[in-house]
């Protein structure tokens, strides 16, 4: 999505919820724009709270929050009309079928009833689950209750979803063709979603944007790309050979003297100061004129990982 | 349902030659919402079915149309006997009059407060609807207001629905009451000792219903409170002769006193060896405290109820 087209969904200022002595939230400032949104961070970061919060399920300690433009407390059952939810906990009625299900809470969040059946068996096509929608819920595995759970927070309609882990319970398979629906959903039908994870290569396949938090504090937030990148350099990773003695500090030295700038740890060198196909050539010149082997030589990019260790 | 929903065939359709039409079916939504209104309605009607076990497999419809059954037949079987017997049966005291009836449903009404009405909401909390509930326009009140809503509707069933039938089929026997002014009062009375009874079982019980989140809890301490109110207050009134205005704390008694109230007479529970002593009989309490007992089983019981879910949500 453009930054042009780009709008705040939802904004947070000095948010702070408060559990007797546990700081769930720590002044949290944050907007969440239109598209994708990742929040991230580890089990207890703060992540359901700052959902509960946003759909005006919990009123905060201190701060303001605003999403679609409504007061999530003031304004809370206008706004849920408005927003679908898929929570985190793996329990549905066993006894219900999907369709049921998903037309039922379709009809809680205002749908006519004829509307909500529609919609509801539309909903299930969409997820994947066209042909499985009469079988109960109960029977289903927890790829399938996952998919139901995202169908029942999309079948009314929203402008916004929240999703809570909406991968918890899914082996790899299951979790990569999760999030391509989610981003489906989100590119085709101009859903806005905000979805929690604590597995940070999830959030960077899918996500336009990010909000990291750590034990309540908010870590980083903005667009993804500004976040991580593969601007950081070139990793070099020189076999340490016998013949002709010295090479790996030849290629060091040859490298320093072009106006790199290195770091070393053993036979890997990481370079840096310079775009990174100046650096692969300068690199391979090295290597040859001291006749090194290299192992790997590859760009270096920033993950969702060092933005955590870096705030740690 | 329509064909759109109803359709098996593959959302995705091939047109001729390399093109292909991709029709997804979910498109956008448009058109009139209905607020926290509907989403009250829809859980009253949704909770109303799951009780009477509409919709669910055949073993959980057994245990609420057997209570249903049990308040009907003796009503059939009285408009069974007014029909071949060609007598004013009522006036002759052969069959009961409208506020007896209440002796014949009390089995029922024990039956389903103790047995259907518990997993109206514990199901909620076991299944994990309630968080998806409370992120809908229904707020904790209206959650619990359409739940308390559809049991005192599924509970009136019981309560008014065999005295309706009375009415309807000893009016058409010609025993019924005469001249439409007193057809009216009795419709009155009907409807409002039964909606009366009902709040309060649905107060009581959905309190029990609320501490525990299993079912067979639920159900034992709802059969417990029911049995061991009537038990205990008779008992300390008749054998150990305390005052009478222990009968609040006794549920289907206090009921049935608010009900004979209504119907603008004494009631009829005299005793076993009662000597007419002060203080000893239902009949002398006065209606003020009759109807604040029965109320403040409808608000202690909300009570319950309300602090409970404030807790269960303040966790959730």
């Amino acid at each position: 999505m453009s930054d042009a087209a780009e709008t705040v969904i939802a904004s947070t200022a000095a948010l702070t919820q408060r559990f007797g002595s546990t700081v769930a939230l720590d002044a949290i400032d944050v907007q969440l724009r239109s598209g994708v949104t990742g929040l991230v961070g580890a089990n207890g970061a703060g992540k359901t709270t700052l959902i509960n919060a946003l759909l005006g399920l919990r009123a905060p300690t201190s701060g303001l929050a605003k999403v679609l433009g409504l007061d999530p407390r003031s304004q809370g059952p206008a706004l849920r009309a408005r927003v679908g939810f898929a929570p985190e906990r793996d329990v549905l009625p066993g006894e219900m079928r999907a369709v049921d299900f998903v037309r039922h809470l379709a009809q809680v969040r205002g749908l006519p009833r004829s509307e909500a059946r529609t919609r509801a068996s539309d909903s299930l096509w969409l997820v994947g689950l066209g042909e499985e929608r009469t079988r109960t819920l109960g029977t289903m595995s927890t790829g399938q209750r996952q998919r139901v759970k995202l169908a029942q927070a999309i079948a009314s309609d929203p402008q916004l979803v929240l999703l809570d882990e909406p991968t918890s319970g899914l082996d790899p398979t299951q979790r990569s063709e999760m999030l391509t629906l989610i981003g489906e959903i989100s590119d085709e039908h101009s859903v806005n979603v905000v979805l929690s994870s604590h597995l940070l290569n999830e959030v960077e396949s899918v996500c336009d944007h990010v909000v990291a938090l750590d034990a309540g504090r908010l870590v980083a937030s903005g667009p993804l790309s500004d976040l991580i990148g593969d601007d950081e350099g070139v990793t070099l990773e020189l076999v340490d050979v016998a013949e002709p003695a010295g090479s790996v500090d030849a290629v060091e030295r040859a490298l320093r003297a072009a106006g790199i700038a290195l770091e070393r740890a053993g036979t890997t060198l990481r370079l840096g100061g310079l775009e990174r196909d100046v650096l692969c050539d300068r690199a391979r010149d090295a290597v040859a004129d001291a006749g090194a082997r290299i192992r790997r030589l590859e760009a270096r990019r920033r993950s969702l990982t060092d933005l955590f260790e870096t705030a740690a | 349902m329509n064909e759109s929903a109803e359709s098996n065939e593959s959302p995705i359709a091939a047109a001729d030659g390399a093109a292909q039409i991709l029709d997804q079916r979910y498109r956008p939504y448009d058109g009139a919402r209905h607020g926290l209104a509907g989403a009250m309605r829809a859980v009253i009607v949704s909770s109303t079915r799951f009780t009477l076990g509409l919709g669910r497999p055949a073993r959980h419809k057994f245990l609420p149309w057997l209570a249903v059954v049990i308040a009907l037949v003796p009503a059939i079987v009285f408009v069974g006997i007014a029909t071949v017997l060609d007598i004013d049966l009522i006036s002759e005291n052969i069959l009961p009059e409208y506020h007896e009836y209440y002796g014949y449903i009390q089995a029922a009404l024990f039956f389903f407060c103790g047995i259907v009405v518990p997993e109206i909401l514990v199901a909620d909390r076991r299944n994990g609807m309630l968080p998806l509930y409370l992120s809908t326009p229904l707020r904790l009140w209206s959650y619990l207001a359409s739940k308390a809503a559809a049991v005192t509707v599924t509970l009136a069933v019981i309560t008014m629905g065999p005295l309706l039938f009375l009415l309807v089929a000893y009016t058409v026997e010609g025993s019924g009451p005469t001249g439409i002014g007193d057809w009216l009062t009795v419709l009155v009375r009907i409807l409002g000792s039964g909606i009366a009874i009902a709040a309060t079982m649905t107060a009581a019980s959905l309190a029990i219903s609320s501490l525990t989140d299993r079912r067979a809890f639920a159900v034992i301490g709802v059969i417990l409170l029911l049995l061991g109110s009537s038990l205990v207050t008779s008992s300390l009134v008749e054998t150990a002769e305390l005052d009478s205005r222990l009968y609040a704390f006794n549920l289907f008694e206090i009921g049935a006193a608010l009900k004979d109230r209504i119907y603008g007479i004494g009631p009829p529970l005299q005793f076993a060896g009662d000597d007419g002593a002060p203080g000893r009989r239902l009949s002398e309490l006065a209606t003020w405290f009759v109807l604040s007992a029965n109320a403040a089983w409808v608000l202690a019981g909300g009570a319950v109820v309300w602090w409970r879910y404030r807790r269960i949500e303040a966790t959730q």
